[in-house]
């Protein structure tokens, strides 16, 4: 592994996790090692089961490796606490989920000030609105998610993750919920907008062809991580 | 963040989670539980505030001298040696002729300084006046119910006795009026210096003599200490501090009663809570998986959800605060006859209670599992299943203590407090086993359709949701149901154990001399005669030569009895409707010897041939106890505690009493009588009887408003628990409709559940309200009661029918979801 520099926006070394099964170790995750630099994406496929994530919530910070080191923005994550890793998260992180991970009790345009309000930025709603403008949902601001489709669900998770400029994104199979064609929509966007902002991606997948739009392709197949750039 | 940036957060949050509904049943909950206390807080507030802030304007006076006889000379030179004013207040009931009718009224004479303290306000032909005012010689002023009563109007000459007074005014109030407590006889205040000329005044006559007097403190608490020690008999000492000390211990009883409704109110009111917040916090576990993906620590997390529950606590305690002074309004209203119409407002603290009574509800339920949210770990948002809580027993014993410490602050009464509690948690037991049994029973039926088997094994499924709705429903169900249908019966019971042909008129305050001119007008009018007792007022002085000291009673009836003057009679026939239950009636009619009631010589601990001492118009008349009589008190005929033969009491003076029936439309011979005797007073039982229906009436009216609130507590439980549940049942519903369930065998299921719980609640209710109405026939009002069998099927229609209509909009959407909204997303 190369140092980290400036451009190095996420560096995974030698990353395993093992948990206890019934009194027994098990090793879901064996020394995996990655690297990101700005405006890169990169693409984890595997099979259901396969540890892809456990290893984005270990990538992602949501979660320690038992052994090995994942550093964020230079930032090693084993030296900050829950705590410290949320406020990383807070200002450059972006997360978009299968299951779009909506506040039910909160509108759509309320949804995407959420991340916005939490930093504490005076221009939330406008900064929100203009977003949901972006991701083609100006008309539909007002709605709560059980109102709006699955794939204006995504949306709306897109503009949450995309309106505070992150620095990386992770998505977790984010077409997993969604018919093909709104998929392709959603993916389109997920890549306009990346391309837009310049944002790192790690993207997690079972669908190669959605994998193949990425630069890297990594495959976790029995906790076992191997790949290449593209 | 900053404070201020949490506290925005905070504030959108909270403002979001109110409009987005996640609250509503948690908020109406805790508004529900304010609103309980704080309508009986209020209510105590003012009547305390009534009671000492206002005491001596509820007196008219500093310090009042109550007697049953003129106050002596004597005392009132004192008074006035010692600089202080005095005035007098005579008050005695009779009858007021006016408009060729009759009415019995609570007359008032007034001296020349009265109110010594206080206003009175009257209606006169100008407008209302306010101040010391009082009638001039000559002048009568009534109130409003005697002028409906008899059709006055201003300048109608009103017969007071011999006198002819013109009516002067309308008394809006007075201060020492107020809080009378069994103000049923309409009111006619004159003054003074008329009473002589009326005639009223005589030998034996019923009366209150009040001394009335006012100073500044030191010169008041002076002569207070001489008085005491002068103090004549049958006269006791009103002051400032114990104003009122009868409408003080019924005013305490209605309180602890109120009270005691209301904790009910509140615990029923907290397990609704205690399921909402449960079901609150299990919905935002995901959410707060992803705020923490979002980047909030697990403090900002911590302070988030505790403000946004303050703030929540703070809005419906406010809430219920508001609402709890009307509810307490209206209850004021319709207990205007018990406690006057004017009382003072609350103070400010009352209106603080309200909001803190939430908080402290909030945080005694809903703190540790709230606190817990903290540990939400953003992975969650990875996983869909919520790991399970830790359970301590740190959580319930906090939530028992802070409703124990409510309770306690709510009744002035911490063993009381711990007695409801323990009593709810018995009756939740009692309930759950019964609604087990009931639950395995149902199964069992073989006829059984799908809907009901499928209901049935829902409500089964979740034994102790059905228990806690049951059981928290049939509370407040069964205390309404007793209010409503056992009261009506026994009511009629009472009603119905008096005899057709009992009197209805008692005639008061016969002097000798006039006793064959009334046997005569009666002949006269065609009505039988009646039968005239000898009426003789004396007081008991010992029991066996024990002297009788009220205050060494710990009986409190023993105590009142033993205080007061007993009316003795003498005749040497057992009268009729007597029965000597012990001894025997007079042997030698010429032996001086007593002749006692059964239920007062238990009372006061007198046995067949003990010697009592009465002293009657200062001379003292010693005799043995011969016999115990059996006396049919609802018989409505004229009765004696006790009886002396004639050779022992006849030379007393005394004035005589009867008692006769008049059919109602009879009223011309009455007025006819009272104008021929204008010292008489008659008593028209049913008038009485009805005026204490009203007031009696009025009262249940305003308890009923305390188990509304307790039975609407039950309907949130209801809520909280089919809420708690709903996402299962989505569940369930949607995989019956993905195996071909139609949306009837669906609704069917639902509908099934809901009126299973509504019968048994019913059920229970019912029979806990018939439980209730035999004990209190039996044990409280001495009746004949028979259980009305109808209180089942109303009961139960009332129970299906409150728990279908409360409880279908939360389950009605279980049928209406597609099978894939919900299976889909799992």
């Amino acid at each position: 592994m190369t140092p980290i520099d400036s451009k190095t926006v996420l560096l995974a070394s030698e990353v395993a996790k093992q948990v206890s099964f019934h009194g027994q170790p098990l090793s879901i995750l064996h020394s995996a090692s990655l690297r990101l630099q700005a405006g890169e994406s990169v693409a984890i496929v595997g099979a259901s089961g396969s540890g892809k994530s456990t290893l984005l919530s270990l990538l992602a910070g949501l979660d320690r490796p038992s052994s090995g080191e994942v550093a964020l923005f230079g930032q090693p994550l084993s030296g900050l606490d829950e705590d410290g890793r949320a406020l990383l998260r807070r200002d450059k992180v972006g997360f978009v989920f299968q299951n779009f991970q909506l506040m039910p009790q909160l509108t759509a345009l309320e949804n995407v000030m959420l991340p916005l309000e939490l930093s504490g930025r005076k221009d939330a709603r406008d900064s929100a609105l203009d977003m949901l403008e972006h991701v083609g949902l100006g008309h539909r601001v007002g709605h709560y998610p059980r109102h709006l489709s699955g794939g204006e669900q995504q949306r709306v998770a897109l503009a949450r993750a995309f309106v505070i400029h992150p620095g990386i994104l992770f998505a977790d199979e984010p077409t997993g919920n969604l018919d093909p064609a709104t998929g392709r929509q959603i993916i389109d966007l997920l890549f306009r907008l990346n391309a837009e902002q310049h944002t790192s991606l790690v993207l997690v997948t079972h669908d190669n062809e959605l994998a193949s739009r990425c630069d890297a392709i990594y495959r976790l197949m029995d906790g076992e991580l191997t790949g290449a750039r593209a | 963040m900053s404070f201020f940036g949490r506290l925005m957060l905070a504030l959108r949050f909270a403002r979001r989670e109110l409009v987005s509904g996640e609250l509503t049943i948690l908020g109406l909950a805790l508004a529900v539980a304010v609103v309980a206390m704080t309508s009986v807080g209020f209510f105590s507030d003012r009547v305390e505030r009534a009671l000492t802030t206002q005491a001596t304007q509820l007196l008219a006076a500093d310090l009042v001298l109550n007697a049953n006889a003129p106050v002596p000379p004597a005392l009132r030179q004192e008074a006035e040696r010692r600089g202080l004013a005095i005035t007098d207040n005579i008050s005695f009931p009779s009858m007021v002729f006016a408009n060729g009718q009759a009415a019995l009224a609570t007359y008032k004479a007034v001296g020349a300084r009265y109110p010594l303290r206080g206003e009175v306000t009257v209606r006169r032909a100008g407008g209302e006046q306010s101040g010391a005012l009082r009638p001039a010689p000559g002048e009568a002023w009534v109130d409003a119910r005697l002028a409906r009563k008899l059709g006055l109007k201003a300048g109608d000459r009103l017969n007071v006795g011999n006198l002819s007074l013109k009516l002067g005014g309308e008394i809006v109030r007075e201060p020492d009026g107020a809080m009378d407590l069994y103000n049923f006889i309409p009111r006619l205040m004159f003054n003074a210096a008329d009473l002589p000329g009326t005639g009223l005044m005589q030998e034996g006559s019923r009366a209150r003599w009040r001394l009335m007097v006012a100073g500044d403190d030191r010169a008041v608490s002076d002569y207070r200490q001489w008085l005491s020690q002068r103090l004549p008999a049958g006269a006791r000492l009103e002051n400032v501090e114990e104003a009122r000390p009868e409408i003080r211990t019924a005013l305490e009883r209605a309180r602890r009663f109120l009270g005691l409704t209301a904790m009910l109110t509140v615990a029923l009111a907290a397990a609704a809570v205690v399921l909402a917040v449960r079901r609150y916090l299990a919905r935002h576990w995901q959410p707060v998986a992803v705020l923490r993906c979002l980047g909030l620590t697990s403090s900002e997390v911590g302070w988030l959800f505790v403000s946004l529950f303050a703030l929540l606590g703070l809005f419906c305690g406010l809430i219920g605060t508001v609402a709890g002074y009307g509810v307490q309004t209206g209850m004021m209203r319709l207990a205007s006859g018990f406690v006057g119409e004017l009382l003072p407002e609350p103070g400010i603290a009352t209106w603080l209670a309200g909001p803190f009574a939430a908080l402290v509800l909030l945080a005694g339920l809903a703190l540790p599992p709230l606190l817990a949210i903290r540990q939400v770990s953003p992975l969650a948002v990875l996983r869909d299943d919520m790991p399970v809580m830790r359970r301590s027993l740190a959580a319930p014993a906090l939530a028992i203590g802070v409703l124990l410490s409510l309770a306690a602050w709510q009744m002035g009464d911490p063993a009381l407090a711990a007695w409801l509690l323990a009593g709810l948690a018995g009756f939740l037991l009692l309930v759950g086993a019964m609604a087990g049994a009931a639950v395995w029973a149902l199964r069992k039926l073989p006829s059984a359709g799908f809907g009901w088997r499928f209901g049935v094994a829902n409500a089964a499924r979740r034994p102790w949701l059905a228990v806690i709705q049951i059981a928290s429903l049939s509370i407040g169900l069964m205390a309404l149901l007793t209010l409503t249908v056992v009261r009506d019966d026994l009511i009629a019971a009472w009603r119905q154990s008096v005899p057709a042909d009992a009197p209805n008129h008692f005639v008061i305050n016969i002097q000798p001399g006039q006793r064959d001119d009334l046997r005569n007008a009666f002949a006269m009018a065609g009505e039988k005669p009646p039968e005239l007792s000898p009426m003789i007022r004396g007081r008991l002085l010992s029991i066996n030569d024990k002297p009788l000291r009220p205050s060494a009673l710990s009986d409190e009836r023993a105590r009142r009895l033993a205080e007061r003057e007993f009316n003795l009679s003498w005749r040497d026939s057992l009268p009729e409707g007597n029965q000597v239950v012990s001894g025997k009636w007079w042997e030698s009619r010429a032996k001086p010897q007593f002749s006692v009631e059964r239920g007062l010589a238990e009372t006061l601990g007198i046995r067949l041939g003990d010697t009592l001492a009465f002293d009657i118009a200062g001379s003292t008349y010693r005799a043995r106890v011969t016999s115990l009589r059996a006396v049919a008190w609802d018989s409505f005929r004229v009765n004696f505690f006790v009886i002396a033969p004639e050779s022992l009491l006849g030379k007393q003076p005394g004035s005589y009493i009867t008692s006769f029936r008049l059919p109602a439309t009879d009223e011309a011979f009455i007025n006819t009588l009272v104008a021929r005797f204008p010292n008489i007073t008659v008593i028209d039982v049913g008038a009485i009887l009805n005026e204490v229906r009203s007031v009696v009436d009025k009262l249940t009216r305003a308890i009923e408003a305390m188990f509304v609130l307790a039975l609407a507590a039950g309907v949130l439980v209801l809520w909280a628990t089919l809420a708690a549940t709903r996402d299962e049942r989505l569940f369930d519903a949607s995989l019956m409709r993905a195996l071909g369930a139609s949306h009837r065998q669906v609704r069917a299921v639902v509908l099934a559940e809901l009126v299973w719980l509504g019968a048994f609640t019913g059920l229970l209710a019912a029979v806990g309200a018939m439980a209730v109405g035999a004990l209190a026939a039996n044990r409280l009002f001495n009746l004949p009661f028979e259980i009305n069998y109808m209180l089942l099927p109303i009961g139960v229609l009332s129970g299906v029918l409150v728990v279908t209509v409360a409880g279908w909009p939360l389950v009605g959407k279980v049928t209406r979801t597609p099978p894939m909204a919900v299976l889909g997303s799992r």
